[in-house]
């Protein structure tokens, strides 16, 4: 177990150095996969899930996939530290929750990541910093080979990839970008994007996948349909819509700017001091307040801050990786208090 | 614009609402078309309002329609690999192994069609199952060949397509 060593570091992915990434925060490709002659997850017994788990790790680790990947126990792990890699995007809250043997590999820099034991034997994960979702597909592409020469994946030449659920058939693939909109949000606009989204068959979900909320002007656009269309198909359905969505928020906060400059810079910097001050605020506040400045970083309204030490807050001051930073389990005001402290130090 | 064109019907249950439910009984070889508002319709049992979740929309989905229920009624037995019956799948939307594409196939067929507008897969293939499938399909045009060939009575080229076949068919144990 070497959780504690991805403490000390963020992933990639918070760099802000990808393309457009003043708007996308980043790109995702995932794939489901699951081994052949097996059944699925909810059919399998432990022993059955024991085995399957043995059979990737020892096919994962030997795979050479990526500089130094780390291999993560996750049955093993406290319930703390399976939030961790939950609010890192390592894992989903379902992995999170699931019983039975199952673990996460990840790459050094957090850009790939596969599950195993999830709702499916496999799940790939390539995760970019920005609107990259091309380069997030090549690198799949390859992952998916390089994982292929050393298992048997369940294919049918009708239905493609095989998969638990018949949502995810065909090519197991789910695209995403994660965007951040507060301009359309503080306009109230955003329920124009959500409709357009969804008419051309796409989805719209919160900052941690299916059944969340948006939280800091969040939302990540993904595909639905897998089957019967090529990956790079479904790449071009998502790559469609993301650069109007992109230049609509762009539009919308440069007329905000225009109209009222000193409100906006008020709200940005009211956001800014309150998180350089409070000696105790909640998880939700935080968001909210980081959603401004990362707003005014991007407007240069605030100059002396970098966009990845802002990104990277949005994930450290949440509630597992304090409680991993002071190394014991703190109470909901404590980690208001532990929030406050560990953002000032952050921000000096 | 379209809305200037929509003809808005009153409901026949309350002459208040507007009707959103229209059905057509036929009755003693008369067609009648009836006008309902939800409410009403939901009164006379017609429709049913139901909390609405993943598995019932699977469910839903999947159900085979009328014409095809008596023929998808026999086929309809539980996968020998994991077990799970048909109705299972209904219940939790989650498949059980593999093999129940194949075994549950004529059921999913619809679902699938709703769920992504397609059944038939494209995109990556898997370099092992891809080199099965290829050589699958060149075995397929050997054999027309071979038999068009048998027909023509060609022997000696039908020799050399059935060594052909043979060699073909060499590589995966004579798994054809």
């Amino acid at each position: 177990m070497e959780i504690a060593e991805l403490q000390r570091q963020a992933g990639e992915w918070l760099s802000g150095q990808g393309p457009e990434s003043d708007i996308v925060m980043s790109s995702r490709v995932r794939l489901a996969r699951n081994l052949g002659g097996r059944p699925f997850l909810t059919r399998a017994t432990d022993e059955v899930k024991t085995e399957i788990e043995r059979t990737s790790r020892e096919a994962l680790l030997s795979a050479a996939l990526a500089e130094g990947l780390l291999y993560i126990n996750v049955m093993d792990a406290t319930p703390i530290e399976r939030l961790f890699l939950v609010e890192r995007h390592l894992i989903s809250k379902e992995h999170a929750n699931a019983s039975g043997q199952r673990g996460v590999a990840l790459g050094k820099k957090e850009r790939i990541s596969i599950m195993v034991n999830e709702e499916d034997h496999l799940r790939l994960q390539v995760l970019c910093s920005g609107y990259q979702l091309r380069e997030a597909w090549v690198e799949m592409a390859t992952l998916d080979d390089k994982v292929e020469s050393r298992l048997d994946y369940a294919f049918s030449s009708q239905f493609g990839y095989l998969t638990a659920c018949p949502t995810n058939v065909g090519t197991g693939m789910r695209v995403s970008v994660m965007l951040h909109l507060p301009a359309l949000v503080m306009t109230r606009q955003i329920d124009k994007v959500f409709h357009a989204v969804s008419k051309i068959n796409l989805a719209v979900r919160g900052l941690y996948g299916e059944g969340t909320n948006s939280s800091g002007d969040f939302f990540q656009i993904s595909n639905q349909v897998t089957l019967g269309r090529a990956e790079e198909d479904l790449i071009r359905q998502i790559e469609d819509v993301v650069p109007q969505i992109i230049k609509y928020e762009r539009n919308v906060r440069e007329s905000l700017f225009k109209d009222n400059p000193k409100g906006l810079e008020d709200r940005v910097w009211r956001a800014y001091g309150m998180l350089r001050f409070a000696r105790t605020i909640t998880s939700n506040e935080t968001m909210e307040l980081l959603s401004q400045v990362r707003l005014g970083v991007n407007m240069k309204i605030i100059e002396d801050l970098d966009i990845n030490t802002v990104n990277e807050l949005f994930i450290l001051a949440q509630p597992a990786h304090l409680q991993m930073c002071k190394g014991k389990k703190l109470d909901s005001p404590e980690r208001d208090v532990a929030r406050a402290t560990f953002i000032r130090n952050w921000l000096e | 614009m379209a809305s200037c064109l929509e003809i808005r019907v009153i409901c026949e249950g309350c002459n208040q609402n507007v009707a959103t439910v229209h059905l057509t009984e036929i009755v003693k070889q008369t067609k009648k078309e009836v006008h309902l508002c939800e409410a009403c319709a939901e009164e006379r049992g017609v429709t049913k309002k139901a909390p609405f979740s993943i598995s019932d929309l699977l469910g839903g989905l999947a159900e085979p329609q009328p014409a095809e229920k008596e023929e998808a009624a026999a086929p309809t037995q539980d996968c020998p690999r994991c077990g799970l019956s048909y109705a299972d799948f209904r219940a939790h939307g989650r498949l059980g192994c593999p093999e129940d594409y194949r075994v549950f196939g004529k059921l999913l067929l619809p679902l699938l069609e709703k769920i992504h507008g397609n059944t038939q897969h494209l995109g990556r293939v898997p370099k092992r199952a891809g080199e099965r499938v290829l050589r699958e399909k060149e075995l397929m045009q050997l054999r027309e060949e071979l038999r068009r060939a048998i027909d023509r009575e060609e022997y000696e080229h039908a020799a050399e397509l059935r060594d052909r076949i043979y060699r073909l068919k060499e590589p995966s144990g004579g798994n054809s």
